[in-house]
């Protein structure tokens, strides 16, 4: 009889997972983009549909003219060698280079992997004794900065493209006239790179002009300095090991996420997040967050609550106050809201509880109070010494001053030339009031710019100077804790550009700008000598300090790791200045009352692009943000009660006014978000940037009235105004689930095996056949398995507990899988190519338990329509789950595929052969996890904004920007229009390991890889080592071991497709005496 | 009522059929014949920036294959040799072979400090989506003649296979019909007769036990020794080696199991 498999009913009552509120309310418009597998495929304006039919029978015309005229004869291919070898090229193999990348505080090691010269993809560098071989997702996608397209190429002369010539007789000027007067009115503006030889070089550069000032600016960086060297002393970083912290107690530091606090946080947090089973939920680390929106760090809490950011400075004094520090002002901690207040108190006695082992953590943009606060707590928790790791940078012996210095200085008239090299762009994000674009032009200073984008301050600057990107430049850096790395060149720069370290060199005289005509080589003379790279030697010079003397092996040595062996600082002994505390204090008070329309505006730096700086990053500006899903956009985030009071929906604009200026941007609800609060993300809204990046966003920088204004809490105005809704591109509907449970936590109170007994899955007959083919083990009973024994068998592990949900995996696969971006109008469309998708879900409390706020009633069980109150939804937990190619075993998509382009290898993977694929798309209709994508347009030839042209697109915008086809690994197809694409566990990688064994094996049978040695690129990538990957025909793989995990479970298991990739249940460490403590992670026993 | 079609339309219809069948058959063999790889690709001979022969330095001089394309056993790709590697024998300075030659002008011209590379046409092209690798070939057992013909006989290299989808298959399906030992992939003369039987079964010793090696001479036939085996081989295969016995051993000991899934070639 024929067995008809309906999915499971939802659930009436019990918690619920969401992925947005349209989801969670089944409203209409949602409901009927769940039939389509690409969520408003179809969905073309009047503009598009009229185009589409003028232009067809053109578009006809033209391409078959041009397929008579291709296909009259083969075209003839080329093959170049080089003329001489170059060392340790070998044509088709790619080689590796270790370097850093220099990030405002420290650095990010890096191995990159160069193809016939060009730099194509970066990974940690995982024998760096720092890290432990993960990337964020800035780092991971910094490259496709270098290949953009619209970097800056040449000298601007006020905003004018200028020759080098003229910008170097300018340099030549300044330098000579500043050399005869000592440096006076001479300011040099920098970042917050840490590099010994930039240190020693503008040490020099003091020297030479005793007289110039020098300023530090990052935009994104808060008063963290400050108040470390009030309290720790001048010069001295903090580094955090959470991996030594059993309870961490966070006021609004989002450590995972955009403010690490040491070089690794990611990592060192989540090895103490390795609970095998629920009954050892007590042996991970705790995590309180108290913050005001959404962070990772809070979807990672174990006890999260929603506080407004003006609130925070009341309950890190309660926090203190119980905790035993003196210096805690009574009357700030009786402000506090007595919820709050218990909440707060009791974390604090689990904190006491574990002296020595806990820390405090603050936000290095939050006020110097928190700071202050949390930095006394530590000290009453016995931290420093224990987690707190303290080092002492000796390296950069000046002084520097701030922006706000700066403009003080220039509005005295003080400051004549200025060179700004931080890659901050202060006209675009300095207050507004400070004017500094007008300053510099009525005190008649003259600015050099150096820079590789073609910011606001290039334009503005008198002189822009084009900088080269830190994989085209010598240079060095130290990470936090002191490590000493070298930054090597893997390409010559593509557009001439100089790096900070050149410019500096050329004001010293030490090496000259200018670049003379290439000269006809006289062939009977002997080759010149190579050009001395000045920068190269001011490295060498500084490494032979550091390293005690040039020992060219230890140079050489140092290239190759990418470190200096042994050059990691020992932690400095640290000594708390509590007298220093009072002094932080004195600003902090009692938070004012807020309301929906005065409420407060918090200013945050954004996870794609940072201060700004990626604006023109595509991979960035499509990633969703991890917890908005929101796309080549920012917006107002609203709390829910405050949304709903000022009767916004998604998109409608707010007028935001501040006593500093006043922003114009449409608002979306977000779950989590505190009432009476608006966060901002920052670096959105800048004009002229480059095709990706112009106009994107709203900039919130306005709304400051000083560069570290970061909460907005008095003279707040919000108003609704009536145009017409923004269009977010918003990727959380997309590929929806439909609320099955695929995400499965517990608590230390669940059962062992709860993970494989939840939902249906503990009522699954035995003999469940839905989609029957090849799986299992090849033996004599199953002839139609899977061979284990003269094959590899590829499998995945996901771990929930550890994943945080970044997206530094997709920009790796994006990377390594030459996944093109598809532009804001596409991504609306649901037409996403990004191979792996960040699904982000909420969960709130008991839903059927709660009264309908309109009806005054408990829901009947047959309600679906499930209203949560608003307070319900400040409460909402947020967790996450990357979803890509199960790689099923019995594969819903092969059995649909008319031309069987999608099949089975005998590795177990599901294969997709692209020249055979027709783009019918059943694959991806008939795929439950949704993980298929298609090339709806050319997205990697054509440019964003012509992609319905076609072939009467700009002719010199048609086909790939040459640039960015340096970008693409060769050993993935570039794939098409029309054609379905897929995660393919790397396969290019895997099909190389295998043939490297063949290769090195020879004549012998031992074909199995190494253990563990092939790496997918989402692995490679992942900083919290959330991803493992292996051969499941290998005993000793760690895949096979985590497979045995209780926490092991399949995603849809009732459809018995048997996917290669499984996730380890996430295990919250939840403290039962904290409020609200039953309702964390609690269906799981309820669900189904 | 006139019969308005004339008597010998009858056969009109039947006469249109066959003519059809004619056609039909006639334009799909035309198809088949002059639209697939083995007709538009094979014979391929472009004229070269240098006419250089693999005739005078494979065949008469004897130059290994890897003497020039040094990388084939470590990389995907055997490279076409730098500019340096013809200098060494035929530069100013160097080997002073020919320097006065105008037909090697290009690469004198290219050993100049200033000088650009020379641009060789490519003449086995694989399409963009199939990924070959010559390292899994060459240390499995193929020999370059196997895919690119006696080229120690081409004066001007052509391409002599289709190199179409269907015969990587062909090849991917019964490897065994061109193994050779490692030591013979780049002998392009090389034939399975020249092998003694000796020392081709001694070698095969250190992989495989006898009885091993025996099975797959004759099903269920053992041996002890070396004797043993070379008397068997004898007996089953007659006096000279051939591939029929030399393929099916190398296949069963090295493991060679050759992937036919997609994924193996499309990436």
């Amino acid at each position: 009889m024929k067995r008809i498999w309906n999915h499971p009913e939802e659930p009436k009552t019990g918690r619920r997972y969401w992925r947005s509120i349209n989801e969670l309310e089944s409203r209409e418009d949602f409901m009927k983009s769940l039939g389509t597998e690409f969520p408003n495929g179809d969905m073309l304006n009047d503009e598009e549909r009229e185009n589409s039919r003028r232009n067809f029978l053109k578009i006809m015309g033209a391409s078959a003219g041009l397929m008579g005229l291709a296909s009259c004869r083969r075209p003839i291919a080329r093959l170049v060698p080089f003329t001489s070898s170059v060392e340790w090229a070998v044509p088709g193999k790619p080689l590796f280079y270790a370097t850093s990348m220099p990030r405002a505080g420290g650095a990010t090691p890096l191995v990159v992997t160069t193809h016939d010269g060009r730099p194509t993809h970066l990974t940690g560098n995982p024998v760096h004794p720092s890290v432990s071989g993960g990337v964020d997702a800035f780092a991971q996608a910094s490259i496709l900065d270098m290949y953009d397209p619209d970097r800056s190429r040449e000298p601007l002369h006020s905003g004018r493209p200028a020759t080098w010539g003229g910008m170097v007789q300018a340099l030549t000027k300044v330098r000579h006239h500043y050399a005869e007067n000592g440096g006076d009115g001479l300011a040099l503006l920098v970042g917050g790179e840490v590099s010994p030889t930039l240190a020693r070089i503008r040490a020099d550069l003091a020297k030479r002009f005793p007289k110039a000032k020098f300023y530090r600016y990052e935009a994104a960086s808060g008063s963290q300095t400050k108040v470390n060297e009030a309290l720790l002393g001048a010069g001295v970083t903090p580094v955090v090991r959470l991996n030594k912290a059993a309870r961490v107690f966070c006021l609004d530091a989002d450590f995972l996420g955009l403010d690490p606090v040491s070089d690794d946080s990611v990592a060192e947090f989540t090895s103490t997040r390795n609970a095998e089973k629920p009954s050892e939920a007590e042996k991970m680390s705790r995590l309180y967050v108290l913050e005001n929106r959404y962070t990772l760090t809070g979807a990672m809490a174990d006890h999260r609550k929603a506080v407004s950011a003006s609130a925070l400075a009341a309950a890190a004094a309660a926090l203190a106050a119980k905790l035993g520090v003196g210096e805690a002002p009574a009357a700030l901690a009786g402000s506090v809201d007595p919820a709050l207040k218990a909440w707060v108190e009791t974390a604090a006695e689990d904190l006491l509880a574990h002296k020595g082992k806990a820390v405090v953590l603050a936000g290095s943009r939050t006020s110097e109070a928190i700071q202050a606060l949390a930095a006394a707590c530590n000290n009453a928790l016995g931290a420093f010494g224990t987690v707190i790791e303290t080092y002492k940078n000796t390296d950069d012996t000046l002084s520097y001053g701030s922006l706000k210095d700066l403009h003080a200085a220039m509005a005295a008239g003080q400051v004549k030339v200025l060179f700004s090299f931080t890659q901050s762009d202060p006209i675009f994000d300095a207050p507004t009031s400070w004017n500094l674009d007008k300053l510099a032009s009525e005190k008649g200073v003259k600015v050099f710019h150096h820079g590789i984008r073609k910011c606001a301050s290039a334009r503005a600057a008198s002189w822009h100077i084009p900088g080269s990107h830190f994989l085209e430049s010598w240079g060095d850096v130290r990470t936090k804790d002191g490590t000493y790395g070298i930054v090597q060149p893997m390409i010559q720069p593509l557009y001439d550009g100089v790096s900070e370290l050149d410019v500096c060199l050329s004001l010293l005289g030490k090496r000259e700008l200018d670049r003379p005509d290439p000269k006809p080589i006289d062939p009977k003379a002997p080759p010149p000598p190579p050009p001395v790279d000045a920068a190269y030697e001011a490295v060498r010079e500084t490494f032979a300090k550091i390293a005690g003397g040039l020992d060219e092996q230890k140079w050489n040595f140092t290239l190759r790791d990418g470190f200096l062996k042994d050059s990691t600082a020992k932690p400095a002994s640290a000594t708390f200045n509590a007298g220093g505390v009072a002094a932080l204090l004195t600003n902090a008070k009692p938070a004012g009352a807020l309301s929906a329309t005065a409420p407060e505006v918090v200013l945050v730096p954004d996870s794609s692009l940072w201060d700004g700086r990626f604006a023109n990053n595509g991979w960035l500006q499509e990633a969703p943000d991890p917890v908005t899903k929101l796309t080549w956009d920012n917006a107002a985030l609203i709390g829910s009660k405050t949304f709903r009071e000022l009767g916004l929906s998604e998109g409608t604009w707010v007028k935001i006014t501040t006593p500093a200026g006043s922003l114009e941007i449409p608002a979306i609800e977000a779950p989590g978000h505190v009432s009476n609060s608006i966060t901002i993300q920052l670096g959105y809204g800048q004009r002229k940037i480059g095709n990706v990046g112009s106009k994107v966003g709203f900039n919130g920088y306005g709304l400051r009235a000083s560069t570290d204004e970061w909460v907005i809490s008095s003279g707040v105005k919000v108003e609704k105004l009536g145009r017409k809704a923004h269009e977010f591109a918003i990727t959380q509907e997309h590929n929806s689930m439909e609320g099955r449970a695929v995400y499965r936590e517990g608590t230390h109170k669940d059962k062992e095996n709860f993970a494989q007994v939840t939902g249906i899955d503990s009522h699954i007959p035995p003999e469940m056949t839905f989609y029957k083919g090849q799986f299992g083990v090849k033996s004599a009973t199953n002839e139609a398995g899977f061979d284990y024994e003269t094959k590899h068998q590829w499998g995945m592990t996901i771990d929930l507990s550890k994943c945080i949900g970044c997206t530094a995996c997709l920009i790796a696969c994006q990377s390594e899988n030459n996944i093109p971006i598809v532009g804001k109008d596409q991504v609306r469309k649901g037409r996403v190519m990004h191979w792996i998708r960040m699904d982000r879900y909420f969960a709130t409390a008991e839903v059927g338990t709660e009264k309908d706020h309109h009806t005054n009633k408990l829901p009947s069980v047959d309600d679906v329509h499930i209203e949560p109150t608003a307070e319900q939804l400040e409460d909402a937990q947020m967790v996450n789950q990357p979803v890509a190619c199960q790689q099923c075993e019995s594969a819903p998509c092969e059995t649909v595929c008319p031309v069987n382009a999608t099949v089975h290898t005998d590795d177990g993977l599901n294969a997709m052969a692209y020249n055979r694929c027709i783009g019918t798309r059943y694959c991806a209709n008939n795929c439950p996890y949704t993980a298929r994508r298609f090339n709806w347009f050319d997205y990697n030839k054509r440019p964003l904004d012509e992609l319905y042209m076609g072939p009467l697109s700009t002719p010199d915008k048609t086909g790939m920007r040459e640039s960015l086809k340096l970008q693409k690994n060769p050993n993935v197809t570039v794939r098409m229009r029309g054609v379905i694409e897929k995660c393919t566990y790397c396969v290019q990688r895997l099909e190389a390991a295998k043939i490297n064994q063949k290769q090195t094996q020879r004549d012998s049978k031992n074909f199995r890889v190494a253990t563990d040695s092939v790496k997918t690129a989402c692995q490679q990538s992942c900083p919290a080592g959330a991803i493992e990957f292996g051969d499941l025909a290998n005993k000793d793989s760690t895949v096979n071991k985590l497979k045995l995990s209780p926490r092991n479970y399949t995603v849809l298991k009732y459809l018995n497709t048997r996917p290669r990739t499984t996730y380890l249940a996430r295990i919250r460490n939840i403290n039962d005496k904290m409020p609200g403590a039953a309702n964390i992670a609690a269906w799981s026993s309820k669900q189904f | 009522m006139g019969n308005f079609f004339p008597r010998w339309t009858n056969w009109l219809p039947l006469k249109i059929a066959i003519a059809l069948v004619f056609v039909v058959v006639g334009v799909a063999m035309g198809v088949t014949y002059y639209f697939t790889p083995k007709y538009t690709r094979v014979g391929y001979m472009p004229t070269q920036p240098v006419p250089f022969s693999h005739k005078v330095h494979a065949g008469q001089l004897g130059l290994d294959c890897r003497f020039c394309h040094t990388f084939g056993e470590r990389s995907s790709h055997s490279n076409v040799p730098n500019n340096q590697t013809c200098a060494n024998c035929h530069g100013e300075g160097k080997g002073q072979i020919k320097i006065a030659s105008p037909k090697l002008q290009p690469v004198r011209d290219a050993a100049k400090p200033d000088g650009k590379p020379i641009q060789w046409v490519k003449v086995h092209k694989l399409p963009d989506y199939a990924y070959f690798n010559h390292s899994a070939h060459l240390n499995r057992g193929l020999s370059c003649v196997n895919c690119h013909g006696r080229v120690d006989q081409m004066d001007v290299v052509y391409q002599h296979e289709s190199q179409s989808m269907g015969w990587c298959l062909d090849c991917h399906r019964e490897p065994e019909k061109n193994l050779r030992p490692l030591t013979e992939t780049t002998n392009l003369a090389y034939t399975p007769a020249s092998l003694s039987r000796e020392s081709f079964y001694k070698d095969l010793l250190g992989k495989a036990k006898a009885d091993e090696i025996a099975e797959v001479i004759k099903p269920g036939a053992k041996a002890a020794g070396l004797p043993e085996l070379v008397k068997l081989a004898e007996e089953k295969f007659g006096k000279e080696v051939t591939q029929a016995e030399v393929g099916p051993q190398l296949k069963k000991h090295w493991q060679i199991a050759p992937p036919e899934n997609c994924t193996a070639c499309h990436r």
